[in-house]
């Protein structure tokens, strides 16, 4: 182990089937290291939530096996207390839909809601919600139900709800999407610092900017619901025809002016035209 | 953003051991209702997917399968004797097995609520207290007899050949219905359904509701699955039954609010696509020689039976 950091998070082999017959990930191997930002990419329906809920524990996979810190996580350990408070205190999940994750009366009640499920105080939990609170910017959101919230605030609350318990690894489902400009670039910086914190970020997204930049380690998912390709972020994001093969770039003609051009597009490549591509 | 990190979260988890507690948390009542309803999808996913197989039954328009299934119920209603029953029943078993369906899920449930709304409901009526007639199997004998108001509790209680009749046939004709109607259900799509419904003059608007009641129940137990995975993340040790219990009445709350939002919505989206009070439901296609020559052979086999 000396000198190298250690897999936090390891999948051998996973799978999973919606109703034992829909596939959702095949065969996913991943080994995640501490500290480390790491983002699973790929297009709708390619597997990424299911991934992230497994990971999570909310899941269980039909076949393979998942590790956290070298203990495998199962069904079983799960139902362990002991087991539990050590694995739901050090992971963290940050759902998609802000909705379904919001849960209780108010936007304190909900910050403060996991650490007293941690059996913390009540006072140690209040100065973690206000100081949470504080850093992102929802002191007056405090006393407001969550469907009096925006999309944004919502969002933040979420994020908030779960670094209450400070957890040493961040599930973040599609965290960025739907989200106007200046909420997602907070969110850039926010997770930003929190990798600089040291927390290992796990990102389920189709949003390569965000993959950009973050520079994480990247695990490209195929719609075939498989491993297409794990590596940095800047080889995979440069590999323009990968991308287009499992859907997260593609071709299509632009008016500019007077002149049409068809070319690769995305949210994250700015009409980069191509020699041959043009029409 | 990184002065405004609170100093919490830079603090690392005091060890990367944990102990073991003695036995293991027992799974909630919560947690087993949401199985339930995770249940309730999968069936709805089963149906389809049986229903959009290439098999034999499930190629005939449904039209004719609504009309088979009124007229075989009707059929089974009207016959007055057991053998003519089982040759029913027979028939429906072999449709079963062409149109390559799963028998033993069928009959399970077949069985299942046959048992409870068929024989359960109709035992009482096989005793000489409520259906008069000759014993053949006595279970208990009273000192004399007795009458209340216009009640007679004879000395002798037990089973009547004509209550065990009256039971096995009330039983049979359930079962039987029970079996069409789940081999018309997992034979064709529920949409399908639906629209054949209109061929029995079902009002076009009736015909709406069910269908967005129907896809309703979906979104309903994705988004209650879904809520009870975002608290599982977050829980630790056992839940208490009350708590949970606190838990569910504020999210049927919350299910209400959205209920009303989502619904509020979908009204807008069909004023949006020209919905103006009077709802129109595409009618089928016109129905092809197989769906007719199937349609034909049905009605003949069932006119068979009454005649039997």
């Amino acid at each position: 182990m000396s000198g190298l950091v250690a897999d936090i998070i390891r999948l051998e082999g996973i799978s999973y089937s919606y109703f034992d017959k829909i596939p959702a990930v095949c065969d996913i191997s991943l080994d995640i290291k501490e500290g480390e930002s790491f983002a699973i990419i790929g297009a709708n329906g390619s597997g990424k939530s299911t991934l992230l809920q497994i990971m999570n524990g909310l899941i269980q996979q039909a076949s393979g096996k998942f590790f956290f810190r070298g203990h495998e996580v199962t069904k079983q350990t799960l139902k362990d207390k002991g087991f539990l408070q050590f694995f739901r205190k050090r992971v963290g999940y940050v759902f998609q839909d802000s909705d379904i994750q919001l849960f209780c009366p108010t936007v304190l009640d909900e910050l403060i809601y996991g650490p007293l499920q941690l059996e913390m105080n009540e006072k140690a939990a209040l100065d973690r919600a206000f100081e949470v609170m504080q850093m992102l910017n929802i002191e007056k959101l405090k006393d407001r139900s969550s469907y009096m919230l925006s999309g944004g605030e919502k969002k933040r609350v979420a994020i908030g709800s779960v670094l209450t318990i400070n957890p040493e690894v961040l599930l973040l489902d599609e965290p960025t999407n739907g989200l106007d400009p200046r909420t997602q670039c907070f969110l850039f910086e926010l997770m930003l610092a929190l990798s600089e914190a040291g927390k290992t970020l796990v990102i389920a997204t189709h949003d390569l900017s965000l993959v950009n930049e973050l520079h994480t380690k990247v695990a490209l998912l195929s719609e075939e619901h498989r491993i297409e390709k794990v590596g940095d972020s800047n080889d995979i994001l440069k590999d323009e025809d990968l991308l287009r093969k499992v859907n997260l770039i593609h071709e299509h003609m632009h008016q500019h002016g007077r002149e049409a051009h068809k070319h690769r597009h995305s949210h994250y490549f700015f009409h980069e035209h191509g020699n041959g591509g043009d029409v | 953003m990184k002065n405004k990190v609170p100093s919490f979260l830079l603090e690392r988890p005091p060890a990367e051991s944990f102990n073991r507690s003695r036995g293991s948390l027992r799974t909630p009542f919560i947690e087993k209702g949401m199985d339930h309803l995770a249940y309730v999808i999968k069936t709805g996913y089963v149906q389809w997917e049986t229903a959009s197989r290439d098999n034999f039954f499930q190629r005939i328009d449904g039209r004719v399968k609504v009309l088979f299934l009124l007229f075989y119920v009707i059929i089974v209603s009207l016959k007055k004797d057991i053998l003519s029953e089982l040759f029913i029943g027979s028939f429906v078993f072999v449709l079963t097995l062409v149109s390559g369906l799963n028998v033993f899920s069928l009959y399970r449930r077949v069985l299942f609520w046959g048992f409870i709304f068929g024989f359960l409901i109709a035992l009482p009526s096989a005793f000489n207290v409520i259906t008069r007639g000759e014993i053949i199997f006595p279970i208990l004998r009273l000192s004399r007899p007795y009458s209340f108001w216009f009640y007679q509790i004879p000395e002798e209680i037990g089973l009547t050949r004509g209550g065990v009749y009256g039971v096995m046939m009330l039983t049979s004709r359930v079962m039987n219905s029970l079996a069409l109607s789940f081999f018309v259900l997992y034979t064709t799509p529920f949409a399908e359904i639906v629209k054949a419904l209109k061929v029995l003059k079902v009002p076009d608007s009736f015909l709406m509701i069910i269908t967005i009641s129907y896809k309703y129940m979906f979104l309903f137990a994705k988004t209650a699955e879904d809520m009870h995975l975002a608290k599982k993340s977050r829980l630790v040790g056992q839940v208490s039954n009350a708590d949970a219990r606190r838990w569910i009445a504020g999210r049927i709350g919350l299910i209400l609010k959205k209920t009303r939002m989502r619904c509020e919505e979908v009204f807008e989206a069909m004023l949006g696509r020209g919905f103006s009070d009077d709802i129109k439901i595409y009618a089928s296609k016109k129905l092809r020689a197989r769906d007719w020559f199937t349609g034909v052979t049905f009605f003949l086999v069932g006119v068979l039976f009454l005649w039997m």
